[in-house]
């Protein structure tokens, strides 16, 4: 597992004629850097990119995997009024709760990092406690908040003499809370990985805008912000890969319902392919999303690249 | 950056005042105050209940003329008695901090390694394989996982937690990579042409250089692979069903939901006690966490 | 090829030994049976009924020389059907694996024939369940022998003391904890009057509840009620025939039942329902003996006035909906004829009395003599016979949801759902009973792809 061993290990173990030529060609840079980055290659490649190529072989197959159909089962999808269904969830699932999670985690980092420092680590401690607790555990406590005879949302709500809200049965209400839950869990990572960001910016730049009698908002928009841009794109780039895979939540939560109004892609394949059975429609159901989401990230990515590379 | 210094200059009259600073500090910390404490009710307030109900007695529970956000009938212990003594969840948990632990080292290992690799020694390629890197996440788990059965059963590593120790990796490498290429590329190149003119080779470097001055990001991309290694759900739920291979998250849930009967006070138990050992570690550890992104993501 | 050949000639044995004899005798070790035996099955909701099993098993091992080592699979999550996925992809696991209700038929590809094994149960014990051949005889075999456990139904879960104080229907007349039924009396138990009882029930706060949402539960009783009305998504011969008059029927009973339900039965659980009769708000679930289990527990005032009986009569008869049980043999085990050899031990009854006394009742086993001859449910209380009429005792046809469309399409009109979304379309989402049907005749056509 080890490559550092075997980097320094192999000199010795090389013949000795050749020792000369051999030892260079290992001292050269991109042997070793090839070297070093040999685990993580394997990992990808043997656990990522050929599963990955061999469930778009399995998508291309028809139901009972003995016949190859091309891009049959896409375009069988297209025809599916409940797939679009899907499509139309899982977007506006990924885009409101991505925005959610950044704004609450941008105002938190904020409020954070306006407060004295000495009590900084008390509320930073307490408002990570959503990202820290395993999803699928918490999800379950938040089902119960919501479970429609015990619900103890609805028992303060009745405390005000408002009437009940239908958290999990309503298409509205249950859009809502898997969203909801999905923020609550997500938005501590923004927090964190904002406040670092916050951290890191040089304070003469803010005593610089002082001097020059910038307002709060100013120092906001023309400091703070463009010095977190690289770090605000990334964090939203990973926050809507992962958002749109997400899975517990919905599988916990409403398990696609009511009237498979809440299903994302992650559900519905699971729901398609290993419930129903149709193994190949549900990689197709999973795939659907690559192409877009690449050309996403690889956009974003680049523009961050040369960002760091100007800076 | 230098455009706000420039076309401020004239508003500096206007606001510059000292007592207006002031005042503006005391109602920016109000504001503050006011955000964190209705952020930490929505943050805290599922854990809350959780604790609550995982405190009462199965009657209380079902009873439903009771205020469901207090113990009214006295505080019981059974749920966590049950759990410890009753269940596997002792298994659960060794399990579940020996997989953690084997991922989080392979994890480090294999990202440090690649991102010195990436950030120092450039070479053909290495621009797009750190962005590649970072494009694994777009092949989600629940994709993966059925053509994995092939793999996992080919290697006899079905209902085994040494599978999740093989396949974690794939969740926690790219991000942890990330951050480290991040923190590496921070490190003044002066640093390692003072090693290398000593006649230090990479490895030595790596260890004796980088590894030390990288320390709060080594522990940030530490933090990363175990919260996620502890929290994974799917992986385990699809590769085990064996009581002694079983890990917390799935564990949890088989153990105290039984079909259409569910033990909501102990699996409220569960779920404290399975998130006790991040939020433990978080606690002792978040500073340096927050040390660590701060160079290392800001400058990705 | 050696395995096939292997399967058949066992097969050839075990036909020409007598039935009798192959239960009587004790089963005599031989060398290929010894080695080891791995049994996936099902996580038990009644608690202790894994450990009966459990041992019923190892003992069976030490008693023949083979090592058994016994895994419960939840099924909470799905996970026993993602195993069972898993398994069959991965060539490896157990060999003998639970296969409730539509299992036989996803597995079939990979599950050994045991028409031997269930050649032989029928001999000795007769008839099994009518359901079994419907759902385990798939492609001219068995695909999967009855399971000594966890064979379950949907029976009508009622609170004898609601509906005599508001409705006015005395259930445990209608259907006592006797064979001496009325039957002008059972007949008259119908939807109709089931749905004015729902009406007084609702009215004194006391409401029938039951999930409308793509769960088991939610596509049973939906099932049966479709089949009580003739009602059909996709007829025998695979064509979709949802667009009928008897399915318009069906929707506009329900938009009438629904008036009576809560509200929250679209997003409701297997759980949903029994939190429902254990709080005391719900008059009638349809459920298996776990609700009235845990009421017995949390909440015993409710428990004693529960009653399990029939569900109500349509106008083309009583349905209740079930969920056989099967194990089953992968046929890449490498101890196919050990595994046959339980099968055929856990068909006993003596075996099969043990295991439902430890499931409480909750089994019903699919050898329909094994039902008939045990006295256990007659005695459960409280109140006294509660689960009598568990078992079916009168003129229930027992339904799957998807009946009666082959089991490889009745499975996925299930796990999508496609009935309960139907009738949520219509009740919850309001659309017009045409506009629900055509959803639905797209949804089915998905289905039917090959």
């Amino acid at each position: 597992m080890t490559v550092g061993v075997a980097v320094r290990g192999l000199p010795e173990r090389a013949p000795s004629v050749r020792r000369g030529r051999f030892y260079l060609w290992l001292r050269r840079r991109s042997t070793i850097a090839v070297m070093m980055c040999f685990p993580l290659l394997a990992i990808i490649t043997c656990l990522v990119a050929y599963p990955f190529a061999y469930s778009i072989y399995l998508s291309m197959l028809n139901k009972a995997e003995t016949a190859f159909v091309g891009f049959g089962n896409f375009l069988f999808l297209f025809k599916r009024e409940t797939f679009w269904l899907v499509v139309q969830q899982s977007i506006l699932f990924a885009l409101v709760a991505v925005i959610f999670k950044a704004l609450i985690g941008l105002i938190a980092a904020h409020a954070v990092n306006t407060i004295p420092s000495k009590g900084q680590r008390k509320w930073r401690g307490m408002m990570m406690v959503p990202w820290v607790i395993p999803p699928a555990l918490s999800t379950l406590g938040w089902w119960w908040l919501f479970e429609p005879t015990y619900s103890a949302f609805n028992w303060l709500l009745a405390e005000f003499a408002v009437p009940a809200v239908p958290w999990l049965s309503d298409v509205f209400w249950a859009r809502f809370s898997v969203i909801l839950v999905n923020v609550w869990v997500g938005a501590p990572f923004f927090l964190i990985m904002y406040l670092a960001s916050l951290k890191s910016i040089p304070e003469d730049l803010y005593e610089a805008a002082s001097i020059d009698g910038a307002s709060a908002w100013q120092k906001l928009f023309h400091v703070t912000l463009p010095m977190m841009r690289n770090i605000i794109a990334i964090t939203v780039l990973f926050s809507i890969i992962v958002t749109f895979a997400n899975f517990d939540i919905v599988r916990v939560l409403t398990q696609g319902g009511p009237r498979n109004s809440t299903h994302l892609f992650a559900t519905y394949a699971f729901r398609v392919g290993i419930e129903s059975g149709d193994i190949p429609l549900g990689a197709a159901v999973s795939l659907f999303m690559f192409p877009a989401l690449a050309i996403l990230s690889f956009v974003i990515l680049r523009n961050v690249r040369q960002r760091t590379v100007n800076i | 950056m230098t455009n706000v210094t420039r076309n401020n200059g004239a508003l500096s009259a206007l606001l510059g005042s000292k007592s207006n600073i002031h005042v503006n500090r005391r109602w920016a910390l109000f504001a503050s105050y006011a955000c964190l404490i209705v952020f930490v009710i929505f943050f805290l307030c599922p854990p809350f209940y959780m604790l609550v109900t995982s405190l009462k007695t199965n009657a209380e529970i079902a009873n439903l003329a009771t205020n469901p956000w207090l113990i009214e009938q006295g505080v019981t212990t059974e749920h966590y008695s049950h759990l410890l003594t009753e269940t596997a969840f002792l298994t659960y948990f060794k399990n579940t901090v020996i997989v953690a632990f084997f991922v989080v080292a392979i994890t480090m290992v294999v990202s440090v390694l690649a991102a010195y690799a990436l950030s120092r020694l450039g070479f053909w390629g290495s621009g797009v394989m750190a962005t590649g890197v970072f494009l694994v996440y777009l092949v989600p788990d629940s994709l993966l996982f059925i053509p994995l059965f092939n793999i996992v059963g080919g290697l006899g590593l079905l209902n085994s937690y040494w599978v999740l120790v093989l396949v974690y990796p794939t969740l926690t490498v790219p991000f942890c990579t990330w951050i480290m290429i991040g923190y590496f590329a921070s490190i003044p190149k002066e640093l390692d042409e003072a090693a290398l003119i000593d006649g230090a080779n990479h490895m030595q470097m790596l260890l004796k250089v980088f590894i030390p001055v990288a320390l709060p990001g080594l522990i940030a991309a530490t933090i990363f692979a175990f919260t996620v290694s502890w929290a994974s759900f799917l992986y385990p739920l699809a590769y085990i069903y064996s009581d002694n291979q079983m890990v917390l998250t799935v564990g949890t849930v088989t153990t105290l939901i039984k079909g259409d009967v569910f033990h909501w006070g102990g699996l409220m138990a569960g779920a404290l006690l399975a998130a006790a050992p991040p939020v433990i570690l978080y606690a002792f550890l978040m500073d340096y966490y927050i040390a660590g992104l701060t160079s290392g993501a800001t400058k990705g | 090829m050696a395995k096939r050949e292997r399967s058949r000639r066992h097969f050839l044995m075990a036909a020409g030994a007598a039935g009798v004899a192959t239960f009587a005798m004790p089963y005599i070790k031989t060398a290929r049976s010894a080695g080891k035996l791995l049994l996936g099955t099902w996580d038990h909701w009644v608690p202790g009924a894994n450990e009966v099993l459990r041992k019923v098993c190892e003992d069976w091992g030490s008693a023949n020389g083979v090592e058994v080592t016994v895994d419960f699979i939840t099924s909470v999550g799905n996970k026993l059907l993602l195993t069972a996925q898993a398994e069959s992809r991965a060539k490896t696991g157990h060999d003998i694996y639970v296969q409730p209700l539509w299992f036989p038929s996803m597995f079939r590809h990979r599950l050994e024939p045991v028409d031997d094994v269930v050649g032989d149960i029928i001999a000795e014990y007769g008839a099994l369940h009518p359901s079994a051949k419907f759902l385990a005889y798939l492609d001219d075999a068995w695909r999967a022998a009855p399971a000594p456990a966890g064979s379950l139904n949907y029976a009508s879960v009622s609170r004898l003391d609601l509906y005599e104080a508001h409705a006015g229907v005395d259930l445990k007349t209608i259907f006592p904890a006797s064979e001496a039924r009325d039957p002008a009396l059972v007949d008259s138990w119908t939807y109709d009057a089931f749905l004015a009882a729902a009406e007084k029930l609702h009215a004194a706060g006391k409401s029938f509840g039951a999930p409308i949402a793509p769960t088991p539960d939610g596509n049973q009783w939906l099932a049966a009620l479709f089949a009580a009305y003739g009602a059909e998504v996709v007829s025998e011969s695979v064509e979709i025939t949802v667009d009928s008059d008897e399915t318009r029927t069906v929707l506009e009973y329900l938009s009438r039942l629904t008036q009576y339900m809560p509200n929250s039965v679209y997003a409701w659980d297997d759980a949903s329902n029994n939190r429902w009769l254990i709080s005391g708000e719900g008059s009638t679930i349809f459920n298996p003996p776990s609700a009235w289990a845990v009421a017995n527990r949390d909440n015993p005032d409710v428990a004693k006035h529960v009653w399990h009986h029939d569900t109500p009569r349509g106008s083309k008869g009583r349905f209740r909906a079930d969920s056989p049980f099967f194990w089953g043999i992968w046929d890449f085990s490498e101890n196919i004829s050990a595994a046959k050899d339980l099968l055929r031990y856990v068909a006993r009854r003596d075996v099969v009395d043990t295991l439902v006394s430890a499931s409480k009742g909750f089994d019903i086993p699919l050898i329909i003599s094994h039902y008939q001859s045990n006295d256990l449910w007659a005695k459960s209380e409280p109140p006294h016979g509660v689960l009598y009429n568990y078992p079916i005792r009168g003129d229930e046809q027992p339904v799957a949801a998807g009946y009666p469309a082959p089991p490889e399409y009745a499975a996925q009109i299930m796990a999508q759902g496609i009935i309960p979304n139907l009738v949520a379309r219509v009740t919850q989402g309001g659309d017009s009973f045409d506009d629900a049907i055509s959803w639905a005749e797209n949804e089915l056509e998905g289905i039917m792809r090959g």
